[in-house]
């Protein structure tokens, strides 16, 4: 049996008009699972005449902070390559990219095509198990039920509309997935050396040279995963669009949709697979990304406020906790100061190959049917494997350098920062997906994509709130790679945030 | 090739064939996941061991508390997890290290009582009635790359935080065949004979070098040169101990030197240390 969640009466909050909401309560989900890392969402909702329960305030809570760009101070600049992997253990080979793509930036160096390619490949092999894995294994059992064993159970088993004969098939394709997200990584591991956390990326090329008995291998395993990508994967997220139609309309969110573009199909670094720009919704065209133009606001974050506003390239990760008004260690990346989308989604719509719209379900399908292309893409490509020919251009590591690589992950747009000074790292910045898609309030006061998302969200039984997760589940966040937020708190006490405008609140306990 | 002997694999036969199963409880701090991807990665042909890492949850363990792989979210999920602790002799897997500073705040787990549970507080009270507890990987066994210095959240292994004896699967992430191993064997009842570093000595017993292909090759003055040995750009493989070479990942797709790379130890308790990765001018 599935407990309830506790609602609980929400915090009178002094900069909003409660006296307007009808029967307000607070909702937390802690931990959300089948995410990566560590998550909380707390929403407030008010009841909604005819339709129970309506989200008017929400908070993307995440809760882990390790210190990379820390970490990565005074080391050698190759180093991370290495270690930025490890930020992400579903999205490394993304991390490994933009830190070649920086240090190849700051070295001047262009990579030999064979190198691009290869990279491509390990990249693409990824994107492929982290799509696969997002679908089936953190995001369909919010539709669907498991096996009645853990980790499957407990469930809660709400708003359940498949007949039992697919929801079985579903599951047998959850059984499926994990053998074919397996094999993307084995496909990885063929160029990369192995996954999660690979070997051959090298700033000014690939260190890794295939055989083709090894290209032969790659052939097989990618075709096995068309298969199931065109054939069950693309089907079954069609087919839940049917059924969930309604999820067309929910979860939608922000309205600027940002990509950097991935997979390099020749040297020139602007001819791409999935092109860069961003869209505005109901705006036509592709507008061009200014890289000056993003920022990392910090002003509800546990950042210290002279590093607030400064582009990635000049910023810093200088802690402060607790801080007043701050209740995130995620920092809020900015586009022209304005919350941005991003993920397979703003990818596929940059491109122009998805612009239905943008909800629980278009994030989905755009995700599925980019699957597909990248993996018809990846078999070009290992056509164009050199056997053995070079994959590693001759350069010098710069003793000064200020350099940036923009890629992507599975999850949306990726950024790497560093300053190179005396030939060690002086700083190194990363903006990841998650921060974008999971970022707190900014200075402008604007919730991040995630909030936004949950904003407006109907729920059904706040004691089983499911359509929280599967709103949470669609942008597919990764909290080892965003960073954290975290409350001020004394040993025994829980001090409620200044965050609720200064208010504070006794433990329960 | 791991090691299994006639007696272990009977027993755990036996496991596999006990559908209840045996309680694991697996717990995140601050990792990256990466051990929990690599654990879906186990796969076998071996008739004796579980086909793959589905049939390892289906039928040989019960797990009763997984970050990312459970259905229940919130507190449907912290009561699974209250009452496995209430009835206690659980195997605790532990991924990731457990950060101490900011009173612990840099990593939450869950709630209770709308109160934020710090992962601290978690592997303190869960290590507790642990019939084992196996650290999944270098961050908690070793403190790993987060423990890096300057180590910004004060990061500490598991023995560390708990004052107990873990098992130690360390490896960035650990190939899936030795935390199957170490399971297994647990399963079983054998004891795991462990080195001083808390590795399993059927496991971490031989440098990566001595069997290293590359060996015996010229040894590189400069990347690009993909047969040859890496020892002068920084390869660790005379100082890491473990059996990457006899089994390779990915279904033995490939390794990190077999793709022309460096060791860089990812095994060791020093990992990374604070010298470069690899060797380049």
């Amino acid at each position: 049996m599935p407990s309830p969640m506790q609602p609980s009466p929400a915090p009178q909050l002094p900069s909003q008009k409660s006296a307007t909401r009808l029967n307000p309560r607070s909702i937390s989900i802690d931990p959300v699972s089948r995410i990566e890392g560590h998550l909380r969402i707390d929403v407030q909702v008010e009841q909604d005449p005819g339709s129970a329960w309506r989200v008017y305030r929400a908070e993307a809570v995440g809760a882990l902070f390790r210190g990379f760009e820390m970490v990565l101070q005074n080391r050698h600049p190759w180093d991370a390559v290495a270690i930025t992997q490890r930020i992400c253990g579903v999205c490394p080979v993304s991390h490994a990219q933009a830190a070649v793509e920086t240090l190849d930036a700051a070295a001047g160096v262009t990579p030999p095509a064979n190198a691009r390619v290869q990279r491509n490949l390990a990249l693409g092999a990824n994107f492929l198990q982290s799509h696969i894995l997002h679908f089936y294994h953190l995001a369909v059992l919010d539709f669907v039920d498991g096996p009645d064993i853990p980790p499957w159970e407990p469930d809660w088993q709400v708003d359940r509309r498949f007949d039992q004969a697919t929801s079985d098939l579903l599951v047998q394709h959850y059984l499926q997935a994990l053998e074919m997200r397996r094999k993307a990584h084995t496909l990885g591991a063929i160029f990369g050396g192995k996954l999660p956390h690979l070997a051959a990326f090298m700033p000014g090329g690939f260190t890794n040279k295939p055989t083709s008995a090894q290209l032969a291998e790659a052939h097989v395993l990618l075709d096995e995963l068309i298969d199931f990508i065109d054939n069950v994967y693309v089907p079954d997220v069609q087919l839940l669009g049917s059924v969930y139609s309604d999820y067309y309309e929910i979860g939608g969110g922000p309205t600027e949709l940002l990509a950097y573009g991935v997979f390099d199909l020749d040297s020139s670094g602007s001819n791409k697979l999935l092109g860069r720009g961003r869209a505005l919704l109901g705006t036509p065209g592709v507008l061009p990304v200014d890289v000056g133009a993003i920022t990392e606001d910090v002003t509800r974050s546990w950042y210290a406020d002279s590093t607030s506003g400064l582009p990635p390239g000049a910023g810093s990760t200088v802690p402060q906790y607790p801080k007043d008004g701050a209740y995130s260690w995620c920092k809020a990346p900015r586009y022209d100061g304005t919350p941005q989308e991003v993920g397979p989604l703003a990818r596929m719509w940059v491109n122009g190959d998805y612009q239905n719209g943008i909800s629980v379900i278009d994030r989905h399908l755009a995700r599925a049917l980019e699957s597909s292309k990248i993996a018809h893409a990846m078999d070009g490509w290992i056509d164009q494997v050199n056997v053995g020919s070079t994959s590693f251009a001759q350069h010098t590591i710069p003793t000064n350098a200020l350099a940036y690589g923009l890629t992507e992950a599975p999850r949306g747009a990726l950024g790497h920062w560093v300053k190179i000074t005396a030939g060690v790292i002086e700083r190194y910045q990363v903006v990841t997906p998650t921060c974008w898609n999971a970022s707190p309030r900014c200075r402008n006061k604007l919730p991040g994509p995630i909030e936004q998302a949950l904003h407006g969200t109907h729920v059904q039984d706040q004691q089983y709130p499911i359509e929280l997760l599967r709103v949470v589940h669609s942008f597919d966040p990764c909290l080892a790679c965003a960073v954290h937020v975290s409350r001020p708190t004394g040993e025994l006490e829980v001090v409620v945030p200044s965050r609720w405008g200064g208010t504070s609140l006794p433990s329960k306990r | 090739m791991l090691g299994f002997s006639t007696a272990t694999l009977e027993a755990l036969t036996t496991a596999v064939s006990n559908p209840g199963g045996p309680t694991v409880l697996w717990v995140q701090g601050a990792s990256c996941s990466g051990c929990s991807v690599s654990f879906l990665n186990y796969v076998s042909d071996d008739p004796n061991l579980p086909p793959d890492a589905a049939d390892i949850l289906i039928n040989v363990i019960n797990l009763a508390y997984h970050p990312t792989l459970m259905t229940g979210a919130g507190e449907t999920a912290v009561d699974a997890l209250t009452a496995a602790f209430q009835a206690g002799g659980y195997v605790l897997v532990v991924e990731g290290g457990v950060p101490t500073a900011f009173g612990g705040n840099t990593c939450w787990t869950w709630s209770e009582g709308g109160q934020h549970v710090t992962f601290l507080q978690a592997v303190q009270m869960l290590a507790g009635r642990a019939a084992a507890i196996i650290c999944a990987g270098t961050c908690s066994a070793f403190g790993g790359i987060p423990a890096a210095p300057p180590n910004p959240t004060g990061i500490q292994t598991v023995s560390q935080a708990t004052g107990l004896p873990t098992i130690n699967v360390p490896g960035c992430p650990p190939h899936p065949d030795w935390l199957v191993y170490v399971i297994a064997e647990y399963l079983a009842g054998n004891t795991i004979p462990l080195d001083v570093h808390g590795r399993p000595t059927a496991l971490f017993y031989r440098t990566v070098h001595q069997d290293c292909p590359r060996r015996h090759s010229q040894e590189a003055d400069h990347w690009g040169q993909f047969n040859r040995c890496k020892e002068d750009l920084g390869c660790r493989g005379e100082d890491t101990v473990g059996p990457c070479v006899f089994q390779y990942f990915n279904e033995g797709a490939n390794w990190c030197i077999g793709a022309g790379s460096n060791c860089i130890g990812c095994t060791e308790p020093d990992f990374p240390t604070s010298d470069p990765l690899f060797v380049h001018d």
